[in-house]
């Protein structure tokens, strides 16, 4: 009767031991419990964006209160500037000239990281692992792989704090494997309550300057049609608006997959436009001419998949 | 005879022939073609005998080489004069007078890059303050800056970016959308 008792403690043990080993949970309730926790968690810290070969160290501060949230970055190198996101609008301080921007950002939510509230669409063209556990700022964190299924966008992994599921890293890689991006905390704590801030006004101050939301219509009045489309991307919105600080119209649709967003730009040619590929860190753009029309398909994907949408791109009414 | 001859032509390739001998028979050898061919012959056979190696040549490879040295295009190169010490003086002195003025624009653009530098925002806030859209404008507009409004209307990542020169983009695109 002992031996058969030992026998069960042992192999007790070894399951609760095989359990200990697994992640607790899986990479896709990781990234859900971290958008929930983005968005009701009162925490700051300061956080280092490294973007086109440059590093940006800031102070971050996230305050939510009631189900209403503000989000704000302070640089700590020059040009000075304080940045508040409040809902959609953000705006921007610019601390040397008391120059205040507002802007209207309706479809991001973070400066840190934006993840789609519904993972379950995105089975088919990324998948969600859990890779390891590592330390970052000296906090344990799941590491989550986020692995498109064809080479039209990045590679991304994210560390999410084990303790409050705060993003602590995220890294953007490219196709072979070299780091395009980087958002990565150096230190963070979480409050039980932070101060909401207003931007504050100087007595000089020059007049704020207004970036106005821009006025969504249907693509149906956009002048051209996509045609490569990779799969997952779908419109988030089209809006034909003043741009180059002219009257001149610029058509733009806006397409997401989720994590990844491809703009096109249309609108009439002009010799200072120059052809072909165009790269910034992440960012790739690629330019052509269709007629008397300039387009430029840019987006934080590889260059072959805004050359693959350019491409595709005709205009309505001009046969091939 | 010929045998007499071919002996001879043994004894000279193996050094046993005096001087007054070997001069007869090379005055004997010159006019006659076969007799040059059994030279070589048996200069052949002695260095593959003696070194088991032994490079042919052909009979008429110096001759050859002669008619191409002869046939050789004569290249009439500028000899280089002497150059005459005024000269010199007067190359020295316009050499310096580039360096000076070559020198002088330098200081003078750097000097209005930091003129530049120190009033763009001084040009940026004129610009935004004043209330007139430029038609033409965008076809002059450098391609960076065009870059630079399509990623600012793309996502909000300029923000961060720390770009020095997006402050002024971004106040002259704002005052235009009022």
């Amino acid at each position: 009767m002992t031996v058969v008792k030992l026998f069960f403690v042992a192999l007790l043990a070894s399951i609760g031991q095989v359990l200990a080993d697994e992640p607790e949970i899986d990479a896709r309730q990781a990234l859900m419990k971290m958008t929930h926790a983005m968005e009701v968690l009162n925490y700051k810290g300061t956080v280092a964006f490294l973007r086109n070969g440059k590093l940006e160290p800031m102070k971050y501060v996230h305050a939510a209160k009631k189900g209403v949230e503000q989000e704000r970055l302070s640089s700590l190198n020059s040009p000075m500037r304080e940045i508040i996101r409040d809902s959609d609008k953000v705006s921007c301080l610019y601390k040397e000239t008391q120059q205040i921007v507002v802007d209207h950002r309706p479809f991001e939510h973070s400066f840190l990281v934006d993840i789609p509230r519904n993972l379950d669409k995105l089975g088919a063209i990324y998948q969600f692992e859990i890779v390891g556990e590592e330390d970052v700022a000296m906090l344990p964190s799941y590491v989550v792989a986020i692995q498109p299924k064809d080479n039209f966008r990045y590679f991304r992994k994210l560390w999410i704090e084990k303790q409050n599921f705060l993003p602590l890293k995220v890294v953007v890689y490219d196709n072979s494997g070299v780091i395009q991006e980087q958002v990565v905390f150096t230190e963070i704590e979480v409050k039980d309550a932070l101060p909401f801030a207003d931007l504050k006004f100087s007595d000089t101050a020059p007049p704020v300057q207004h970036i106005h939301q821009p006025q969504t219509h249907s693509s149906d009045q956009a002048a051209f049609v996509v045609t490569n489309i990779p799969l997952g991307f779908r419109e988030i919105f089209f809006t034909r608006r003043p741009m180059h600080n002219t009257r001149q119209l610029v058509d733009h649709l806006l397409l997401s997959d989720g994590f990844t967003s491809v703009s096109v730009y249309m609108e009439n040619k002009s010799a200072a436009m120059q052809a072909g590929l165009q790269s910034a860190g992440a960012v790739n753009s690629f330019s052509r001419t269709i007629g008397d029309s300039q387009l430029t398909v840019m987006g934080e994907v590889p260059p072959e998949t805004v050359k693959f949408i350019a491409e595709g791109i005709k205009l309505k009414g001009l046969k091939d | 005879m010929p045998e007499d001859l071919n002996q001879k032509i043994s004894q000279f390739l193996d050094n046993e022939l005096d001087h007054v001998h070997a001069l007869n028979l090379l005055k004997k050898m010159q006019p006659q073609t076969e007799l040059q061919d059994i030279l070589h012959r048996y200069e052949a056979i002695s260095n593959a005998i003696k070194t088991d190696f032994f490079l042919l040549t052909k009979s008429d490879f110096s001759i050859k080489i002669r008619q191409q040295i002869q046939q050789e295009a004569v290249y009439l190169l500028p000899q280089q004069k002497p150059a005459k010490r005024r000269h010199k003086v007067i190359a020295l002195a316009a050499s310096i007078v580039i360096v000076a003025v070559i020198a002088e624009r330098g200081i003078n653009n750097q000097a209005d890059q930091l003129i530049n530098a120190a009033s763009t925002q001084q040009v940026a806030q004129h610009q935004a303050q004043k209330p007139v859209a430029y038609e033409h404008q965008a076809d002059e507009l450098p391609l960076n800056t065009r870059i630079n409004e399509y990623l600012q209307a793309h996502n909000s990542s300029v923000y961060t970016n720390g770009e020095a020169n997006f402050q002024t983009f971004a106040r002259v695109t704002a005052y235009s959308q009022k």
